[in-house]
């Protein structure tokens, strides 16, 4: 169902935790809500499930305003980050349990419970206990409980976060197979970007409960909204530098990047991602820089450079090799650089 | 490195491994307990064979082992269970039906009250708690001195107070938090209760209930309920809120989610509270002394009763004295099973 999240606030005391957010999530949808820890999301995805009241504004689940519902009424299905399973109860209970309060008749449950687990492989483990199972096991049986009933929207907050960096990678596929099988709308919540650029359909990033951009992830990465977005995006991250725009080029005193017909002004910033630079020998390039340090990954190497004291990071060919302290220069694809305000670090667009 | 040689003698003082004790520490620890093991279990034993000995035995003693110091009689318990016959199989039957209810309900409302104080944050406005007591000093007054009737000024002052505390109360801004009222409960506790065993007889006198069970359960439930509360909040406040959360959005009832939650994994704690009630009102002589007189008489009064007119009758109250100690042991034997640890594992984190 469509989730809607207009104006909403949120307070505890003095602290005003999310400040007018404004959300239309669409049926189906898979929204990722991004930011750091304490940025308001998982406040946020709480409203929405009803669990924290909202200090102002309105939620909307389907048609309905759902901004002073009960949770239980609001037919919504969270997974949270603990997992939250209820440790007396087995595997084959605990899935069961929102259908068992819905009054399903046994037969009907057990044939529900038996297609949830099956959707997650967990079959063969219905009678065990929470206890008996790996991490990685009871996130499924989180992930179950959720699907066992038709829910208006999964809510689910840093799901994989409690997860090992490979099983984390292979229930990421999973959910996001799972999510487009059942079509439901889906909110989730991450401070992790990968995660939120692989599964989402649209990422909202958030910062001290500001929304400051809500697109896909490709525009997300290529077209940043502000500053925070573009720092926040990307490993390694955006390439930011504070220069000059004098005569239709950004200028720094170690070289200028022309951009074109941009309007002359004192201060700016420069972003850049580090697979739009390249290194070229330092008389011909762009910008003039030192090495740092170099770090082979596998299949390419990362190039911190140091240019007027601030780093600049490059991604090069996995074989390319620069002394530490050897003079480089970078080039750069103007039509891929971005320009923000130094002050309110908002794009300036060309 | 300076690894000192094993001489015998720091074998015998120094640990063999992390893991073990040093032979001289293992031969210590070990004979303190059994010290300790003789200092609880020698009572026990003495009053067993106490039970078993003639009058003449018990006053010329002391004898130790039965068959080689003394030769071992029934008559105490055959004075005891066919000769008093009824009166010793009623004060029995009144004490467990005394001791097990009161453990039930004491241990149901203290858990509510427990959970409540967990759970939900209280603010008691203090002006609100003053004029509650203004007003039931005023309406003592108008009954004792003024003579109006209880039932006309009772509701009057009940009125009051509603309309006070809808106008001026939320003026107010001081106010007590859960921390105060859990002190405020433990302090009924801290009372002796001698202090107010007149009023309670002089009301249990006026509605007619002196000397039954209901009198005693409602007042042993009443003495109690303090510890119940204390001792409960800690277990509630182990289980993890997500939990309950987590039930919310399944659709589950604040109800339903304390009996089918949180008593469920609060389950140690139940069992040892209860025990513990169980044995305070098993063990109850003060207050029984004064409610019960015949029909409600428990089995410390009968115990007492043995040192009446004709001296300290030692075989009569050994026997009573090991016929009381069987439910409590019988019971705890059933309870033990439960206070066990680890019930949570695997309600949450991987």
């Amino acid at each position: 169902m469509r989730v809607r999240m207009i104006d909403v606030r949120k307070s505890f005391g003095q602290n005003e935790v999310v400040k007018n957010l404004s959300l239309d999530i669409a049926d189906g949808e898979f929204l990722v809500l991004l930011g750091e820890s304490g940025c308001g999301k998982t406040t946020a995805l709480r409203m929405v499930a009803g669990l924290e009241t909202v200090s102002g504004g309105t939620i909307e689940i389907g048609d309905q305003d759902v901004t002073n519902v009960l949770p239980k009424y609001r037919n919504v299905a969270m997974v949270f980050q603990s997992y939250a399973l209820y440790p007396h109860m087995t595997v084959a209970k605990n899935i069961g349990y929102p259908l068992k309060l819905r009054g399903t008749p046994a037969a009907e449950l057990d044939a529900a419970v038996r297609a949830a687990a099956e959707k997650v492989h967990l079959e063969d483990l219905l009678h065990r206990y929470p206890r008996q199972l790996s991490g990685g096991q009871r996130q499924r049986v989180a992930l179950a409980r959720a699907m066992v009933r038709t829910p208006s929207a999964f809510l689910m907050d840093e799901p994989l976060s409690n997860l090992d960096a490979k099983l984390r990678i292979a229930m990421r596929v999973e959910l996001k197979r799972l999510q487009s099988e059942l079509g439901v709308t889906t909110i989730y919540v991450t401070h992790d970007q990968v995660e939120a650029m692989t599964l989402a359909h649209r990422v909202a990033v958030m910062d001290e409960g500001v929304l400051q951009q809500v697109a896909p992830p490709k525009e997300i990465y290529d077209d940043p909204a502000n500053l925070f977005v573009a720092r926040f995006i990307g490993a390694p991250a955006m390439n930011i530098v504070r220069g000059a725009v004098e005569n239709g080029s950004f200028a720094v005193p170690d070289g200028s990047v022309p951009l074109g017909n941009v309007a002359p002004r004192g201060d700016i910033y420069l972003g850049f991602r580090p697979e739009d630079a390249t290194l070229a020998p330092a008389d011909e390039a762009m910008l003039r820089a030192r090495i740092y340090s170099t770090e082979m990954t596998g299949n390419e190497t990362i190039v911190t450079c140091e240019m007027n004291g601030e780093h600049v990071v490059v991604r090069a060919d996995k074989d390319y090799e620069g002394a530490l302290d050897a003079a480089v220069g970078i080039d750069l694809d103007p039509g891929k650089a971005r320009l923000f305000d130094c002050d309110s670090g908002r794009r300036i667009r060309r | 490195m300076n690894i000192p040689e094993r001489t015998l003698l720091r074998r015998l003082f120094l640990p063999y491994d992390i893991t073990s004790m040093a032979p001289a520490t293992k031969v210590l620890v070990y004979t303190l307990l059994v010290l300790w093991l003789l200092v609880v279990l020698f009572p026990l034993y003495w009053l067993f064979i106490t039970s078993f000995k003639l009058p003449v035995q018990v006053n010329d003693g002391p004898d130790f082992i039965p068959f080689i110091d003394f030769k071992p009689s029934m008559h105490a318990w055959h004075y005891i269970l066919f000769e008093l016959g009824n009166d010793t199989l009623r004060p029995y039957i009144n004490s467990v039906i005394v001791a097990f209810c009161a453990t039930v309900v004491c241990v149901l409302i203290g858990s509510f009250a427990a959970y409540a104080l967990v759970r939900i944050q209280y603010r008691v406005k203090i002006g609100n708690v003053l004029a509650f007591l203004a007003l039931l000093g005023l309406t003592v007054f108008t009954v004792t001195s003024l003579g109006a009737p209880l039932f006309a000024a009772a509701p009057v002052a009940i009125i009051l107070f509603v309309f006070f505390v809808a106008a001026v109360g939320r003026y107010f801004r001081r106010a007590l938090g859960n921390d105060d009222i859990l002190f405020w409960i433990i302090s009924n506790r801290i009372l002796p209760p001698v202090v107010v065993v007149l009023p309670v007889y002089l009301m249990f006198q006026r509605i007619g209930l002196l000397d039954t069970h209901i009198a005693l359960i409602a007042t042993y439930t009443a003495v109690n309920l303090p510890i119940v509360v204390w001792l409960m909040r800690d277990f509630f406040a182990g289980i993890p809120l997500d939990l309950e959360e987590s039930a919310q959005i399944d659709g589950a009832s604040r109800l339903r989610i304390f009996f089918t939650i949180v008593l469920p994994l609060a389950r140690p704690g139940l069992a040892a509270t209860s025990l513990l009630i169980l044995i305070l009102a098993w063990n109850e002589y003060l207050l029984a002394l004064f409610i019960s007189t015949a029909d409600a008489q428990t089995m410390p009064m009968l115990v007492a009763a043995q040192n009446a007119t004709r001296g300290p009758q030692w075989w009569y109250m050994s026997v009573l004295i090991v016929i009381m100690i069987a439910p409590i042991v019988l019971t705890a034997f059933l309870l033990q099973r439960h206070i066990a640890r680890g019930l949570l594992v695997g309600a949450i984190k991987g």
